[in-house]
């Protein structure tokens, strides 16, 4: 799991070293470091740290270790990992044939968003676009298998992202 | 090194041309040249043990429309009454049956003979077969000029990236069919009128269903999937969906997104397949034209990218050759000029 915090240390010397040494201690892979020299607040200087850890065991031990050493946690986000699905389809773009997809992707999980475009044409020739994204890269290997499975019961083409 | 000749359309006379044009470099660097000892069209051969001059094979097609006196036998019962080291089989690629190649191939390779070859169609279908029985008869097949033309693909992978753990290779493999989505993508062309474009510039044929519904592109995946990523498949275990149906809208919602469609062959650890994709505008695979390209995935030195002229008179040549190089290197040792 990827985790984001704002932390407050102490304006001295060593404090982002001792900051980040609990993280490195418990396996944790250090993604980015934030360190806000000019906002100094009662002696206290903000740290914005992301870092992914394996398990929130780990991370409830990271969080007592920076309590031990006086370190403020003042908030934490837990941000997920996306991976982009994009189709363009041609043929039955028709909004019922649509939400069959947008549903069937739905019903797969871990999706965080997705979308419809269909393309402005005058001619009898139509395609649209679906996009989202998902949480896991094992749910594009399923959407993948949907889609294909749907593409031969409609009958329409798919022209398939690069991202899998 | 005599080698014998067998199919003389545009890629033989190429070939024909290119040992006429080469051969010094040949006797520079081993001391010994290519003797074209037997040549074989469709219906006529010649064959003479001390050696036939490469450009009168070439004009007696250009002037006679055959190189010699006509065959009473099929080729594969001929071969083994012609003493020779090398067979180069340049017969089209038929992915039916994949003969008559099939039959030169087991000919040459049951007498232990080399084979050099720009057919697609026995190392697609019968890959398996036929490395078998080059290993028990120890002789070697080399196949370059079967996937991507003068593209140097196989013997980079196969050669110079040895070491390296290969994860997966895709590529444009049909100038033909990126040629037409390119067009559809710079000018606006309807899929009607790029695929007739395509037609009257001589890059797609009267019955473009080989290259659009993407068989060329899968017997090249078969091929590169054998003899590179070590698996056993042929061409009907490829997963394959042309570009036929592919409309302009598809191609403008796709831009609208910095994108392009492209027909991509790709093996990978899960699969082999044919299938147009949407590559970000700037990605290798992006290309426009009639370049073959391939992308390869490698443990240590990541992606490598190589790019050239599919398909072509002294392009597939140009691939013959650089394999003949390597056999004859193989049988007199490094050359002597580095």
């Amino acid at each position: 799991m990827r985790v984001n915090v704002d932390l407050r240390l102490k304006d001295v010397p060593g404090q982002l070293i001792g900051a980040l040494e609990p993280v490195s201690k418990n396996d944790g892979n250090i993604v980015g470091v934030v360190h806000s020299h000019d906002q100094v607040s009662a002696g206290r200087i903000g740290v914005n740290l992301t870092f992914e850890v394996s398990n929130e065991k780990t991370l409830d031990k990271i969080f007592s270790e920076w309590r031990e050493k006086g370190v403020d946690i003042l908030k934490i986000d837990q941000l997920f990992e996306t991976f982009t699905l994009e189709y363009v389809i041609v043929g039955d773009v028709s909004p019922a044939e649509m939400k069959r997809i947008t549903d069937g992707i739905q019903a797969l999980g871990d999706v965080e968003s997705i979308d419809v475009r269909y393309s402005i044409s005058s001619s009898n020739e139509r395609a649209a676009l679906i996009s989202g994204k998902v949480r896991k890269k094992e749910t594009i290997k399923l959407a993948n298998r949907f889609m294909r499975e749907r593409s031969k019961k409609a009958g329409f083409l798919i022209v398939r992202g690069f991202g899998d | 090194m005599d080698v014998v000749l067998v199919g003389f359309g545009t890629v033989g006379q190429g070939v024909a041309e290119s040992i006429y044009l080469k051969n010094n470099l040949f006797q520079e660097g081993f001391g010994d040249d290519l003797r074209v000892v037997a040549a074989f069209d469709s219906k006529t051969y010649v064959i003479d043990k001390k050696g036939l001059d490469p450009i009168d094979l070439v004009k007696a097609k250009t002037n006679k429309g055959v190189i010699g006196q006509r065959r009473k036998e099929d080729i594969k019962d001929m071969l083994p009454e012609i003493e020779y080291d090398v067979l180069v089989e340049m017969t089209p690629t038929n992915i039916v049956d994949a003969r008559p190649g099939l039959d030169h191939f087991r000919a040459a390779l049951s007498a232990g003979k080399d084979i050099v070859t720009s057919n697609k169609g026995p190392l697609a279908l019968k890959f398996r077969e036929l490395s078998r029985l080059a290993q028990k008869n120890r002789c070697m097949m080399r196949f370059e000029a079967s996937v991507g033309g003068a593209t140097p693909v196989i013997n980079l992978a196969s050669e110079l990236l040895k070491c390296e753990r290969i994860s997966s290779i895709r590529g444009i493999m049909n100038g033909t069919c990126n040629f037409i989505l390119s067009r559809m993508e710079s000018e606006g062309l309807p899929w009607e009128p790029a695929l007739r474009e395509a037609q009257q510039m001589g890059f797609a044929e009267t019955d473009p269903s080989y290259d659009i519904d993407g068989i060329d592109s899968a017997c090249k995946v078969a091929i590169l999937a054998n003899a590179i990523m070590n698996k056993d498949v042929t061409v009907h275990d490829v997963e394959r969906t042309g570009i036929r149906g592919i409309n302009l809208d598809a191609v403008n919602l796709a831009a609208q997104e910095k994108k392009v469609v492209r027909l991509i062959g790709e093996i990978t650890e899960k699969g082999v397949e044919v299938a147009p994709r949407l590559i970000p505008r700037g990605h290798p695979l992006s290309i426009s034209g009639t370049l073959n390209t391939f992308h390869i995935q490698t443990d240590l030195a990541g992606e490598i990218t190589v790019a050239g002229r599919g398909a072509g008179r002294y392009e597939t040549a140009s691939a013959v050759m650089s394999d003949l190089w390597a056999l004859m290197r193989a049988r007199k040792g490094s050359a002597h000029r580095h």
